[in-house]
């Protein structure tokens, strides 16, 4: 028995340790960030000597982080919502509408999902740019939806087989129309595949940071990642401002996650055991 | 509810016209051009150009010796990927089941860095490469951690991977843990009691029952390793030099911050294409055998 418990601190200690490893980064990022570049380099391990939100602040003022990350929560918003109501439309007739047609356009859908995005990333922005979707934070929320459909239909299609026909018949017979079904009876139904759709689209929109690169030119369309990249890319480097807009991008998310860990880990195995 | 004829086909097509058009426009379209255009001479600025064949290809593997490391170098951190973040992600599936009031915890804080963004992860690590590991080395008897991790390309390959692991480990935690709460307990408690100590009961029970989580993510791994771009970006932006340059890099910078050559960058990016395709169905194809063979 004393051998046992042994190894079960061994664990611990060993479990223990690994986490402090995945914490120590974002810890040195939130602790640093509310010290001056002074403060930081007589240590970076000590706490601040006073909580002092001066370089938030002077993020704020002088790198314009408010209108980034306005454009980076309407990004968001504009593509998660499109992406919802596209997607869940699809997936529901794909899945009630037996085949040939379409059975191919569910593959169509499904099969894109390995294609990687730099293989598309040329030829998109010559598309983007012949529909004037480039440059503007409203064309990449529309360049999210049609890249972010494929995984939400394929989602949502698997999702809608485990609702009973029974309810659609007697809504049917009821004298209801296709799309006030969908309005009234299926989409409340599609509610737990799509709070978990909408927030692993969320984690990928708002993460995101090549395809904005690659669109966006104009600062006032900035989104909060690539305002920090700008940032990060100057000669020389104010790791106070850099730590605190870093800090910025990862709050939503990290919120995100203390809320919906649950969803998040679910939506992970869902669309791993699936696929 | 069965409708007839061509009513059939106008409400689906209804219902999915929206997703379409714009999967269409934004993903299936892009993808054939892509494939038209690396048989182009493009070079995105001139609005002329011609059908060249393979030419673009042939230059690729025999006139391009940079794109060629790329290749090289990315098999290197996608060979050390594959094994290391599937045993280590395992490693610590394995010990968080095999907690009781803590697994929860633990769960949350080894998945915590999977939720940020790789390059706010790469940006971060920066911080702690360049500052902090340095003060840390010359005040603290860590001395190891005083190398040139950006700077040299010895260290910044493992720069690459410290953070790529850091990243993505708590992802394939979550598989492997959902796989290991489908081994059923009274396999383990039959191994026991014919007297398997802890390292068979792994091989002999454990890991033949997870065969299915594997095989996920050793695609995912794979998958996702020969896309890498935004963690070596944001540390060493490919150098020193072309040091650390990986394949998605050097068409983005064919692409768009050389030369503009869209054609040729093209042919790249469906070679990066096929490579991944070869390796992902291979590995389907050998992973799969063995699940049904368990």
């Amino acid at each position: 028995m004393r051998r046992k418990q042994l190894a079960s601190w061994g664990v611990n200690l060993f479990l223990t340790l690994g986490s402090l490893i995945a914490l120590f980064p974002i810890y040195m990022a939130v602790l640093n960030s509310f010290k001056s570049d002074g403060e930081m380099f007589r240590s970076f391990i000590a706490l601040p000597e006073s909580i002092s939100f001066a370089n938030y602040i002077e993020a704020f003022t002088r790198l314009d982080m408010l209108s980034s990350s306005l454009n980076s929560a309407t990004v968001s918003m504009l593509g998660i919502l499109g992406i919802l109501l596209c997607a869940s439309l699809a997936g529901y007739k794909l899945s009630r509408t037996p085949g040939r047609l379409s059975g191919f356009l569910f593959l169509l859908f499904i099969a894109s999902m390995l294609v990687p995005f730099h293989s598309i990333m040329i030829p998109l922005t010559r598309m983007a740019k012949a529909l004037h979707a480039s440059g503007s934070i409203y064309g990449l929320s529309f360049i999210y939806i049609g890249l972010g459909v494929n995984m939400a239909v394929f989602l949502y299609h698997g999702f809608v087989k485990s609702i009973p026909r029974e309810l659609e018949e007697a809504a049917y017979i009821d004298g209801c129309g296709e799309l006030k079904m969908y309005v009234k009876v299926i989409f409340p139904l599609l509610l737990p595949i799509t709070v978990t759709i909408a927030i692993l689209d969320f984690l990928w929109i708002w993460n995101d940071f090549l395809l904005p690169l690659i669109m966006i030119t104009d600062t006032s369309q900035y989104t909060l990642i690539l305002s920090t990249n700008v940032l990060f890319g100057e000669y020389n480097k104010e790791w106070s401002l850099i730590l605190a807009s870093l800090v910025l991008t990862a709050i939503p998310v990290l919120i995100i996650y203390a809320f919906f860990q649950r969803y998040i880990m679910e939506g992970i195995t869902e669309g791993a055991v699936k696929g | 509810m069965v409708q007839k004829g061509y009513r059939k086909y106008v409400s689906l097509l209804a219902f999915v016209a929206p997703a379409f058009i714009l999967y269409a426009l934004f993903l299936l379209i892009p993808t054939i051009n892509g494939l038209y255009y690396s048989l182009t001479n493009w070079n995105g600025l001139n609005p002329s150009y011609q059908f060249v064949g393979l030419d673009n290809f042939i230059e690729l593997f025999t006139e391009d010796p940079y794109f060629l490391d790329s290749i090289w170098f990315t098999l290197k951190y996608v060979v050390c990927m594959v094994i290391f973040q599937n045993v280590i992600a395992l490693l610590i599936a394995v010990l968080i089941e095999s907690r009781t009031k803590s697994k929860g915890l633990f769960r949350t804080l080894f998945f915590m860095p999977n939720m940020l963004s790789l390059i706010i992860s790469a940006f971060m690590w920066t911080f702690i490469f360049t500052q902090v590991f340095p003060q840390l080395a010359e005040r603290t008897v860590l001395t190891f951690l005083g190398q040139a991790w950006i700077g040299d390309p010895k260290f910044s390959f493992l720069a690459i991977l410290i953070v790529s692991l850091w990243n993505g480990v708590g992802y394939m935690m979550i598989i492997y843990l959902a796989g290991l709460q489908g081994v059923p307990q009274h396999l383990k408690e039959a191994a026991v009691i014919d007297g398997a100590n802890i390292y068979q009961q792994f091989w002999h029970v454990t890991l033949p029952m997870i065969t299915h989580a594997i095989t996920i993510c050793l695609f995912l791994t794979l998958n996702g390793a020969f896309k890498v771009y935004e963690v070596v970006y944001g540390l060493t932006g490919g150098g020193p030099g072309r040091s650390t340059q990986v394949i998605t890099m050097n068409i983005f910078e064919e692409a768009f911050s050389n030369n503009y050559r869209y054609g040729y960058a093209s042919a790249k990016s469906v070679i990066l294409f096929l490579i991944v395709l070869v390796f992902t169905v291979i590995q389907l194809r050998l992973t799969k055998r063995k699940e049904i063979e368990s």
